[in-house]
């Protein structure tokens, strides 16, 4: 329990430093001036974050599917964050898989637009607008709104001085906070900052992604991809899967595996199944592409005293939802700082839980990733499973649809792995498994 | 509305719920507006017209209770639905998720305190203190004139020919021989359908009839007590001053224990009439 008498606890007047203005870094300052008020605290908050995320072209870019969840477009609008058109590039309502042996459609009840993608920076060189603008600047306005002041300067070392972090740029203090909060991305260098402070602190392990942008026009998107976000599950041992994402004129392709390397884009995109779903060769063009850091491992000590980490500096979503993990850790480091205080011990009772359960929520999500890679390397259980996908889907009286929630909630992130897990042990999924299993075989061909 | 963004759209007037359905969804809206209306012995009353952020539906989510009131859509309305068995799950892993859910009840509950203090004023002043019908009408009147700023207003009440002739009235000289039909002109046509109209710009409106006062904008609220209506509430300007969904809300409430007071004071007319129908026969007899 805090009392006035601890010297870690955030009065009015405390000054914060967040280094890092992704995601996390609004999150976490939206959500503390917030709680702040309602205790009638004033809090000092200043973002350090050099990207101008206004800016299109690989200057803005924050390198990314650009994919917001179900569960996290719901749970933004009932914390008041409604996602505005500007930023909201297209409204999803249903899925496409594809495998070699045909494809299923998984769709929303009613068909409701419950996933919007978006850019985290300004997209593709030309695409922004006066009325566009990217989730990133959005979120940012909103923590500035919220009484955040935004510094566009790069923090290059942090220092301690009477128990005190010290920020410095270009050898000039820029301030002594009685908190640093460290929400940059695994592919800045920030994360060498906290390192060299000595606390235990390691940046995450990564693996690459591919990232490209398709441009095709904003007809030719609705009409090849329509509201659909496309997911390619491919037996080949390097691609974990991949998904095309519509956005306005441009679809997104993200590539997910081991050893990606330049080609993996042209490659994947020279397969005759990606050929199917793309319009035809020459009406398309890949204007840019890139080979981000995703993080899959998370640093053992994540804060100290007066520091925290968190986002993708710290634990995050398996392959999934990595704005989804980047709320909840921005607000479990906001309801901490506010609440409890700024300290080691604030952070293991106030933060940790938080941080632990997305690390423990993905072992599950590793085992079931496993199960999903046997699916798509063995031809019959592919066949298994499309069938299984059309066959609840053709049953308007079967309201559970198991494998085909199971199979949405696992690529929109809208579940915690834990229970799409539990959801797979039911015997249900099993019988139905089954049955699309027999009947796969009987038909022979494809589903 | 532009296609491609977040929640399903409403056509005008489709119903998103309906009173005494069981809830299992809560909505935000994302775009446009929507009403929640109830239905009351007068008619449907319009609760509150909500606007692109607000939630709605979320109270049957907590009392467990059938929807208390009907959603529709107020022009076309852009929802995104909240299932309620995924509301609860995020909300036990993060309950200060409910804040801003506590933050929008408690603005309603005070809200609601502000117009049951007024309701209540009227209904005491209305429903207990008068027996004549036109007195009764008068007072009608006041309150409304007191609640809504307008140039004229009047109530009519439908005669034993089945039109409707001003019984009270306010403002620039009212012609208190007209008497109209159902069907015609504004007035009527609410007499004829039951429902409240706001007109802005009555030049524009075929049903308007022109009288020797120039009217620019009127309200015309029905007085319909278990589904009988009795008259209605006009409130108009002749000034360039406009009403708003506000102003027709108001008079809506009003209405509502208005036509409650005018059926007793209506009932305890022919009682007294008929008392001394019979007091007149038994002298006689006697």
């Amino acid at each position: 329990m805090s009392n006035s008498h601890d010297p870690y606890v955030l009065d009015s007047g405390a000054r914060i430093a967040v280094i890092g203005g992704g995601p996390t870094g609004s999150f976490f300052s939206i959500f503390a001036l917030k709680m702040a008020r309602m205790l009638g605290k004033d809090l000092e908050i200043t973002i350090f974050e050099p990207k101008d995320f206004a800016k299109d072209g690989p200057g803005g870019c924050n390198r990314c599917g650009g994919i917001i969840s179900e569960l996290l477009v719901q749970t933004l609008a009932i914390e008041g964050i409604n996602l505005p058109d500007s930023v909201v590039r297209k409204g999803i309502n249903s899925y496409r898989l594809h495998t070699e042996h045909g494809s299923a459609f998984i769709a929303t009840p009613a068909l409701e637009k419950t996933i919007a993608t978006v850019y985290r920076g300004g997209g593709p060189k030309g695409i922004m607008g006066d009325n566009l603008e990217s989730f990133d600047r959005f979120l940012l306005s909103q923590a500035v709104e919220g009484g955040a002041v935004h510094q566009p300067v790069r923090v290059d070392s942090i220092e301690w001085k009477d128990g005190k972090p010290v920020l410095f740029s270009k050898k000039s203090e820029m301030m002594q906070a009685d908190l640093v909060i460290g929400a940059f991305g695994v592919n800045s260098t920030a994360g060498k900052l906290f390192h060299e402070l000595g606390f235990g602190y390691h940046e995450p392990s990564t693996v690459t992604a591919a990232i490209a942008e398709i441009s095709m026009g904003e007809e030719k998107v609705a009409e090849y991809f329509g509201n659909s976000i496309n997911l390619f599950l491919l037996p080949d041992k390097g691609i974990k899967f991949a998904a095309m994402i519509p956005k306005g004129s441009y679809v997104t392709l993200c590539i997910l595996g081991s050893k990606l390397d330049g080609e993996v884009v042209r490659n994947f995109l020279s397969r005759p199944m990606v050929k199917a779903v793309l319009p035809g060769e020459g009406t398309y063009s890949v204007p840019c592409s890139c080979l981000p850091k995703m993080n899959i491992g998370a640093p053992k000590v994540p804060f100290t005293d007066r520091i925290a980490m968190g986002g993708d500096a710290g634990s995050t979503r398996l392959f999934k939802d990595g704005l989804g993990a980047a709320y909840l850790m921005g607000k479990a480091m906001a309801k901490t700082a506010v609440f409890e205080g700024a300290g080691k011990e604030h952070f293991q009772r106030g933060y940790y839980p938080v941080y632990k359960s997305i690390i423990h929520d993905n072992l599950f999500g590793s085992v079931l990733y496993f199960v999903i890679d046997q699916y798509r390397s063995f031809d019959v259980l592919t066949r298994a499973m499309l069938r299984t996908v059309e066959l609840e889907q053709g049953r308007s009286h079967d309201t559970t649809k198991i494998l085909s929630s199971i199979l949405w909630d696992m690529f929109t992130g809208n579940e915690r792995y834990k229970n799409v897990f539990m959801k797979s042990m039911k015997p249900k999924m099993h019988i139905n498994m089954w049955e699309g299993l027999f009947k796969s075989l009987f038909r022979g061909g494809s589903p | 509305m532009k296609e491609g963004e977040l929640g399903r759209t409403y056509a005008s007037g489709e119903i998103i719920f309906s009173e005494g359905e069981k809830g299992e969804v809560m909505y935000v809206i994302q775009a446009g507006k929507v009403n929640i209306m109830k239905n009351t012995p007068s008619g449907e009353l319009t609760l509150a017209t909500l606007d692109s952020g607000d939630i709605f539906g979320e109270m049957a989510l907590f009392d467990k209770m059938p929807r208390s009131a009907t959603a529709k859509a107020l022009g076309n309305a852009r929802i995104l639905s909240i299932d309620k068995k995924k509301l609860f799950s995020t909300i036990s892993h993060d309950p200060t998720l409910v804040f801003k859910m506590l933050e929008t009840m408690s603005k309603r509950i005070r809200l609601l305190n502000e117009e049951l203090s007024k309701l209540k004023k009227t209904k005491s002043a209305l429903v207990n203190l008068c027996c004549d019908v036109d007195e009764v009408c008068s007072m009608i009147l006041e309150e409304a004139r007191k609640t809504v700023q307008a140039d004229n207003g009047s109530v009519m009440l439908v005669n034993d020919d089945s039109a409707l002739a001003i019984t009270a009235a306010f403002g620039k000289k009212s012609e208190q021989r007209v008497l109209m039909k159902s069907g015609h002109g504004i007035a009527g046509d609410v007499l004829r359908t039951g429902r409240a109209e706001m007109v802005n710009n009555v030049s524009m409106d075929a049903r308007f009839v022109q009288g020797k006062v120039q009217i620019r904008s009127m309200l015309c609220v029905p007085l319909k007590c278990n589904n009988n209506i009795l008259g209605v509430i006009n409130m108009s300007n002749t000034s360039e001053r406009m009403f708003g969904m506000d102003d027709l809300k108001a008079i809506s409430n009003i209405a509502m224990y208005a036509a409650i007071a005018v059926q007793n004071a209506v009932n305890l007319a022919n009682l007294k009439n008929a008392a001394e129908e019979v007091l007149k026969h038994a002298a006689i007899v006697g």
